[in-house]
């Protein structure tokens, strides 16, 4: 859905006229269903499946019931979410558009999820080492607070620090957000080697058919926990982040330069830690093209934050091809890491190489529109012709993606 | 917090009176009283009891209403409170109907008398604390293991005590000066809508219930187990006092929503499908402390006799009854019941926003009509229409393609400028910076775009500049649709106070020096950006001539408008690149300097005078 409303943005700026026909449903009230709808759909939903796999108690009778029960109200609550957003009913802050009526929908849909979660966490405490159970009470401890953060930072009062020189995030806001994905990284193994997975997609059976007990082996598996080295690089990375300004920094600051280019150490890092772990064979194609874009992503984001390159690439297409590169290209990637984990399938013949390839050519079609558009913003508000053939061709690569969207859709329902 | 010793004992006494009259009624006319009749009675004997203590509930709170005096209000309490405490006594010796009656009476009366008088009591500003304290306190006692498993006959002396600590507590009262809200949510027909929302969500409440406490596989999961108990007490707390903090901030609409959605996705988990759903039951819970506060703070915070008894009687009272009926019939909650209460709910705080959205305008008229003698006036109305401008820019997300933000030391400056200091952008709620542009920035757009230009270019954006990817807003300028009009108010407004700051950025700009013009390169941009206004030869009969309020000249007829003779090419190019700011000529900044060079020289090769 959410890469079809993409298709959908992208044809209007080939032919705007399309828009004119849909009017009131301008280009403007899409946008917010485009970027929310992968942040907390397409972004979200395997996370939420990851916590669900690791939490959920297989034996309960109603597991599954319990599960739909997660899933619509998360579903509900996007759906909502888009009806207010088309209705022009938003915040006006991106990727936190909930407001009005519709603010407090996504929240209710955690609560339902950590609901779940916390009940089947309690259920099975009787079968799970005191490790597990540590480690679930301490994740759920903290995400209890998720809903309610979400609920006030969607507030129109709430703003984050700005990066007084270029309008936009600071180092330290972009270092912080990068950690936070590194510490999911972190969490993936751990939580992605628990079998209730399995019992959740039937997909192995017990030994000698007896029924599985879903108890973590991997909390006594040395790999994890004697990776210290990633855990302690992470906690240090933590530290810095906590030590550098959080109020309204410039990208002309060493410390917010220095801070964000700290991640650049985390890309070997990352794969050092995930090296470790045997994959399941559909998986490791997924995770080879993860870190390819997690290189990518890290150095162009620091690249682009420098002085000098940020004046060039700020509000332009530029940093809109990278936030793609980090959706599209990364977060997808990590995303069917995930979801070949769970249920390990084959892919429909040729969909990595089409998502992949496409991905690559919308990426750079942007990245070369934003790249000039400082010195020719003219070309582009009056469409000159070759900034309708970069926009075409990114129109046609996003095309091809909700193809090999609706291609993966088949395959999994059938 | 509290400014004196006494005014904190009066929020004190307040607390323990709420919560020794929700107390009474959770553990004792809810749930003890009808155990005892269970005991002596089948169901024939239930159901008489019960539609006694219904009808003299709405008789009690009628009567309370038609008494109140807010001088006198500690002592109706007492009298309300000992009343309670004499029916609980009666029930305890086994007289049951006629503890019906007197449980119905007395508690109408108090619950109505109470909420009637708590403005006048505890202030307006921690009404909703007051009420959202006592209801938590009272909640989570009564999920307190000990008492709530105690036997009836245990329970109905517990009842009988809270009563008597609430007749002492009255004494720690202290009436203020009776006054009743303005706000327009206690008007008759608004008061009528919440009293049905309030209806439909106790229906609801008493439905699912009902469902709970006669389903052993329910009740055991909700209340069986010790540590259901404990979490029920704790959310229940937490989720009233956090209401009452709520409604203070004047949440009233968000938390009726949310005991909506809580509510409806409970009972909808109570179907059987997904019995012992454990989701249920938190969230039954916290929808319940939600609508549990809002049911005594909407009559409280308006102050008003009459408002608390319909609030009781009708939302109370009758929606409790048809709820146990319903789920006494059914034995579930349907699903298009809980669809039309949504329905319902949502449609009635709709319904309000559009009339507060209707009173801000007329308010808005009248400050209108005012500052044709008092200016000062004048300014809030301009202020009111920029923010509903403000508004439309928002819910049409024209953030999406144009920032509000300029770089210092970037070439925005000149373009867009002058520089907007980021304190003041981040004093907007919420600033609208932006994230990309598919057109200008437009933080100071009101120095450099007439308001008749703007109109134009919303309704036919590539008619007026063609290429542009824009849409056509027209559908804002429909008739009786004000949307359009508040936009260029707000438009106008940004940037409206630097005007002079801008003329003198304009005036001291000039092209690089040694940049030459390309003719192929005017006549294709003339082509582009100019002829729709000014005509394929600059005769001022383009396609949207006819619609601007002035004309363009015809060159090879008319001298020049405000070109200086002095300095024709100089002034020329800046009136190309930065428009004539208040006509209809705008600027095109974001050429280059070759770029209006060669145009400048293209257009004087119209005129005749160019090189």
């Amino acid at each position: 859905m959410a890469n079809a409303v993409g298709v959908w943005l992208a044809a209007e700026l080939v032919w705007p006229a399309l828009g004119d026909a849909l009017a009131p449903l301008s280009y403007g009230r899409w946008m917010p269903l485009h970027m929310n709808w992968q942040l907390y759909g397409w972004c979200a939903l395997p996370l939420v499946g990851v916590l669900l796999a690791w939490c959920v108690d297989g034996r309960h009778p109603q597991v599954v019931g319990q599960v739909r029960v997660v899933l619509g109200a998360w579903s509900l609550a996007l759906v909502l979410g888009g009806v207010a957003w088309l209705g022009g009913v938003t915040s006006g802050k991106l990727f936190l558009d909930w407001h009005g009526w519709a603010r407090a929908v996504l929240p209710l849909a955690m609560i339902v999820l950590w609901t779940v979660c916390a009940a089947h966490a309690w259920w099975r405490r009787d079968v799970d080492s005191g490790r597990v159970k540590g480690l679930r009470g301490v994740i759920l401890a903290g995400l209890l607070f998720v809903p309610g953060l979400l609920y006030w930072s969607a507030g129109r009062e709430v703003y984050p620090s700005v990066n007084p020189d270029s309008g936009g995030a600071t180092g330290t806001s972009l270092l912080g957000s990068t950690l936070g994905i590194v510490t999911v990284f972190g969490l993936l193994p751990v939580m992605l080697r628990l079998p209730v997975c399995h019992l959740l997609s039937d997909k192995l059976p017990g030994e000698n058919g007896q029924e599985l007990k879903p108890i973590c082996h991997l909390i006594s598996d040395k790999r994890v926990w004697s990776a210290g080295w990633f855990w302690g690089a992470l906690a240090g990375s933590w530290v810095v982040f906590a030590g550098i300004d959080h109020g309204h920094a410039s990208h002309h600051g060493w410390a917010q330069v220095g801070g964000l280019g700290l991640l650049i150490g985390w890309v070997p890092l990352a794969w050092g830690y995930f090296r470790r772990f045997e994959w399941e064979a559909p998986a490791r194609p997924w995770l080879y093209g993860a870190f390819v874009w997690w290189l990518l992503l890290v150095v162009t984001g620091w690249l682009s934050f420098l002085p000098g390159v940020s004046e060039r690439l700020k509000f332009t297409n530029g940093l809109v091809a990278h936030a793609h590169l980090a959706m599209a290209g990364l977060v997808t990637s990590v995303n069917f890491v995930i979801l070949r984990q769970l249920a390990p399938r084959r892919e429909p013949r040729g969909n990595f190489a089409l998502w992949q390839g496409a991905c690559v050519v919308h990426v750079a079609a942007l990245l070369a529109l934003g790249w000039w558009e400082r010195d020719y913003a003219g070309d582009l508000f009056r469409g000159e012709t070759w900034t309708l053939v970069l926009y075409a061709v990114r129109l046609a690569a996003g095309a091809v993606m909700l193809a090999a969207s609706v291609r993966w859709l088949a395959a999994g329902k059938a | 917090m509290f400014e004196s010793t006494t005014e904190r004992r009066v929020f004190g006494a307040a607390v323990l009176v709420i919560a020794a009259t929700y107390g009474y009624f959770l553990i004792f006319a809810e749930f003890a009283f009808l155990e005892l009749l269970r005991e002596t009675g089948g169901v024939g004997r239930v159901r008489l009891a019960m539609g006694l203590l219904g009808v003299a509930g709405v008789a009690g709170s009628g009567l309370a209403a038609w008494r109140f005096r807010v001088e006198s209000y500690a002592k109706a309490l007492r009298w309300g409170a000992f009343g309670c405490a004499l029916a609980a006594g009666l029930a305890w010796c086994g007289g049951l109907n006629l503890a019906a009656v007197g449980i119905g009476l007395s508690l109408g009366w108090l619950t109505v008398t109470l909420a009637a008088g708590l403005r006048a009591t505890v202030g307006p500003k921690r009404l909703g604390l007051a009420i959202g304290l006592g209801t938590g306190l009272a909640y989570a006692a009564c999920n307190v293991p000990a008492i709530f498993r105690a036997t009836p006959q245990a329970q109905t002396g517990l009842a009988l005590g809270l009563m008597l600590a609430a007749v002492v507590a009255t004494r720690g009262l202290r009436t203020g000066r009776a006054e009743v809200s303005s706000s327009g949510d206690f008007e008759p027909r608004r008061a009528a809508a919440w009293t049905v929302i309030l209806m439909a969500l106790v229906w609801m409440d008493s439905a699912a219930f009902y469902i709970i406490q006669h389903t052993s596989e329910l009740r055991a999961g909700t209340w069986g187990e010790e540590r259901s108990l404990w979490v029920n007490a704790t959310i229940h707390f937490v989720v009233a006092v956090g209401t009452g903090v709520v409604l203070d901030r004047g949440g009233l609409g968000r938390v009726v929503c949310g005991a909506w959605v809580m509510l409806a996705c409970a009972c909808v988990l109570l179907g059987e499908q997904l019995r012992a759903f454990v989701g249920a039951e938190v969230l039954y819970t916290a929808g319940v402390s939600l609508y549990s506060v809002a049911l005594v703070y909407y009559p409280a915070r308006g102050g008003r006799a009459w408002l608390a008894g319909v609030v009781f009687a009708i939302a109370g009272w009758v929606g409790s009854a048809l709820g146990i009926g319903m789920a006494q019939d059914l034995n579930a909650v349907p699903l298009w019941f809980v669809i039309v209460a949504g329905v319902i709910v949502v449609g009635l705080l709709l319904a309000r926003r559009r009339a507060q959205a209707k009173h801000a305008l007329a308010v808005a008229a009248v400050i209108g009509l005012g500052s044709l003698t008092f200016p000062a006036t004048s300014a809030r109305a301009a202020d009111a229409e920029v923010l509903r401008g403000r508004e439309v820019f928002i819910g049409e997300g024209c953030i999406h393609c144009h920032s509000q933000y300029l770089r210092p030391r970037t070439a925005d400056v000149m373009r867009w400028g002058p520089e907007k200091p980021l304190a003041a952008s981040l004093a907007e709620t919420p600033p609208l910076l932006g994230n990309r542009r598919q057109g200008p920035d437009l933080t100071q757009v009101g120095n450099r775009r007439s308001r008749e230009w703007n109109k134009l270019h919303l309704i036919d954006p590539r008619g007026v500049s063609p290429g542009s990817r824009m849409p056509s807003y027209a559908y804002l300028f429909q008739e009786g649709d004000g949307r359009g009009e508040a936009l260029l108010v707000y438009l106008a407004s940004l940037g409206v106070e630097t005007d002079e700051l801008r003329a003198t950025q304009v005036g001291e700009w000039a092209p690089a020096p040694g940049v030459s013009g390309r003719r192929e390169t005017g006549a294709r941009l003339f082509t582009r950006l100019c002829m729709n206004c000014h005509g394929a030869e600059g005769k001022g009969d383009g396609v949207m001539a006819m619609r601007l309020s002035v004309r363009p000249p015809d060159w090879s007829r008319d001298a020049w408008r405000r070109v200086d003779a002095a300095d024709e090419a100089g002034t020329l190019a800046r009136i190309i690149k930065f428009g004539l700011p208040g006509s209809p000529m705008a600027g095109h900044e974001y050429l280059r300097d070759e770029e209006v060079v060669s145009l400048a020289a293209y257009v004087r090769s119209l005129r005749g005078t160019g090189p």
